[in-house]
């Protein structure tokens, strides 16, 4: 694994813009597509990242296997409130499929993927891996390979999920650029596939007492949304749609797994195994140098490294008050003043491709960098 | 190879076309859906009728969007909903796709008693969609099912009842964040 420092293509933001619709290449006025550098693997390097990542979407099945066999105690060890339970264990047992999940893993070429965290519900950055970067390769390393057939199993994927004639209702947030991109483009992938589709913003969405209703008031009977379960729940209309009357993507049972607290949950289920980090729900469990980390938070808020109870580093936000699980300090991989992380992309839970986001600090944020990969 | 052999994408970058929103654009008050002479000769002469559809079936044939290949047609306009036809010579000859034509909306203009055709075709969820300026379309009413043709299928826009809606997002907006992760 090196990091490579290349000439962007010179019309790259007019060519992304008019060719692939990407409009989120820079946010707030800096980069964060970035092909100012790339970074270039070994393919032993790359059939590393892809069997850990198929053997940690193992382990995590089998941890909501586990979980909803349990019951009460583990949902109430993960912060999951008891209304979600029979949601959780019905599409779980009725074998609900899901969409995709990305791992973020700690890899530098000097040991096994390190698995920091799992984002099972609403991963992002899914466009900028399955597109962008490959379309710069077509232009920039047109004989190279990479670690991406995300598009091809996002298409095949959705053929296989069972969906009917009537349309899929993508929700995003309202007015938010790079998750409308992110379900935009989802909804492209599930057209190529043949289905039939809407676009939603999730403030959109109607209640009439008995289904959900789209603004043209027809019944949404399949709904994706980028938007976390937790929130959901916690909100209005939550428990309706707890009650399985419309089709959910992710499933409900993907609540077990997109809360941080699972990491804890992993390392007792499977300790010492060679691609999870020592991780708990008690801050002195694990010796040395820790990262707290919120059980919900999102974009690297509120975190923080602890070296013998004292803060070293940490991260601002408003999340922490469902509590924290605590995890072994991984030292993250730095290449000229930068700090990768692999994100490393499941599609129906199989491995699929990877992303990689840098950033300046330690801890990988909301304003990280995408930055493209090969391998040869 | 790990990495996908072909990548396109039919709703994003060159590929996309929006379906505008309704504003303020929309038929005239008075236009009613017909889905032939038939039925129009209910509330018209013979003669107005014919003019009509055929106004309505020139814009079809000369105006109607054109696709290359049927997906990317379906995808603004629903499964089943467009169907294939071959180019005149005169037009370089070879085949596309266009949404199918369900029928007309007729009424007086609001201004110049001129008679007013349009085309009306199915879009995604069975709506009715109409042309619009500059490329756009937009919803006039909404079909009973797939299969469901003929006037008594048609469902004016303008009965849509109020549904509860911003049940969900109120977290996004405590935290002004994304949703994504």
């Amino acid at each position: 694994m090196e990091r490579l420092a290349t000439a962007p293509r010179p019309d790259w933001r007019a060519h992304v813009e008019r060719e692939l619709g990407f409009v989120f290449h820079t946010i707030d006025g800096q980069p964060y597509w970035d092909e100012t550098a790339c970074y270039r693997f070994g393919e032993a390097e790359i059939d590393a990242i892809e069997a850990a990542t198929g053997e940690l979407e193992q382990m995590a099945l089998a941890l909501v296997d586990r979980v909803v066999a349990v019951g009460e105690e583990a949902y109430t060890r993960l912060r999951i409130p008891a209304a979600a339970w029979p949601a959780i264990e019905g599409s779980w047992k009725a074998g609900a499929k899901n969409l995709y999940g990305r791992f973020d893993l700690r890899f530098a070429g000097d040991g096994p993927p390190l698995l920091l965290e799992y984002n099972a519900d609403t991963p992002t950055a899914l466009f900028e891996a399955a597109v962008v970067q490959w379309n710069w390769l077509e232009a920039v390393h047109k004989t190279a390979d990479q670690f991406n057939s995300i598009h091809e199993r996002l298409i095949e994927t959705w053929l296989n999920f069972g969906i009917g004639r009537d349309p899929v209702h993508f929700a995003a947030v309202a007015n938010h650029t790079e998750d409308e991109g992110t379900v935009e483009y989802l909804r492209d992938t599930a057209v190529q596939a043949g289905l039939a589709t809407q676009r939603i913003a999730i403030e959109e969405i109607g209640w009439d007492g008995t289904r959900f209703r789209d603004l043209d008031n027809a019944p949404i009977t399949t709904l994706f949304k980028l938007y976390p379960w937790e929130w959901l729940v916690a909100e209005e209309f939550g428990a309706h749609l707890l009650t399985g009357a419309t089709r959910v993507i992710e499933p409900p049972w993907k609540m077990v797994l997109s809360n941080k607290a699972a990491l804890a949950l992993l390392w007792e289920m499977a300790p010492g195994h060679p691609n999870l980090l020592p991780a708990a729900l008690e801050p002195d469990a694990i010796e040395g140098r820790v990262v707290r980390k919120p059980i919900y938070s999102r974009e690297g808020a509120n975190i923080s490294v602890l070296d013998g109870g004292r803060v070293t580093a940490e991260t601002g936000g408003g999340y922490g008050a469902e509590g924290f699980v605590y995890q072994a300090y991984a030292e993250l991989p730095r290449f000229n003043g930068n700090f990768p992380v692999i994100g490393s992309w499941v599609v129906a839970s199989q491995p699929a491709g990877m992303g990689i986001r840098e950033d300046s600090t330690a801890i990988t944020r909301d304003s990280s960098r995408f930055v493209p990969h090969y391998f040869a | 190879m790990k990495k996908s052999s072909s990548i396109r994408l039919v709703l994003l970058g060159s590929a996309s076309m929006l379906l505008a929103g309704c504003g303020d654009e929309g038929p005239p008050q008075d236009a009613k859906f017909f889905s032939s002479t038939e039925e129009c000769s209910s509330l018209y002469t013979a003669a107005e009728c014919a003019a009509a559809k055929a106004e309505a079936d020139r814009f079809h044939a000369a105006e109607a969007p054109r696709f290359s290949r049927k997906e990317e047609c379906e995808a603004e306009f629903g499964p089943e909903n467009c169907a294939t036809q071959t180019a005149r010579a005169s037009e370089g000859g070879g085949s596309f796709f266009m949404p199918l034509l369900m029928g007309y909306m007729m009424g007086n203009m609001l201004s110049g008693g001129n008679r007013y055709s349009q085309p009306v075709w199915r879009g995604t969820n069975n709506q009715a969609v109409m042309p619009g300026k500059g490329g756009s379309f937009f919803g006039v009413g909404s079909f009973g099912s797939n299969a469901a043709t003929g006037t008594s299928a048609f469902r004016p826009a303008t009965q849509v009842a109020s549904v509860p809606r911003g049940g969900f997002g109120s977290t996004a907006t405590a935290y002004r964040s994304s949703a994504g992760s």
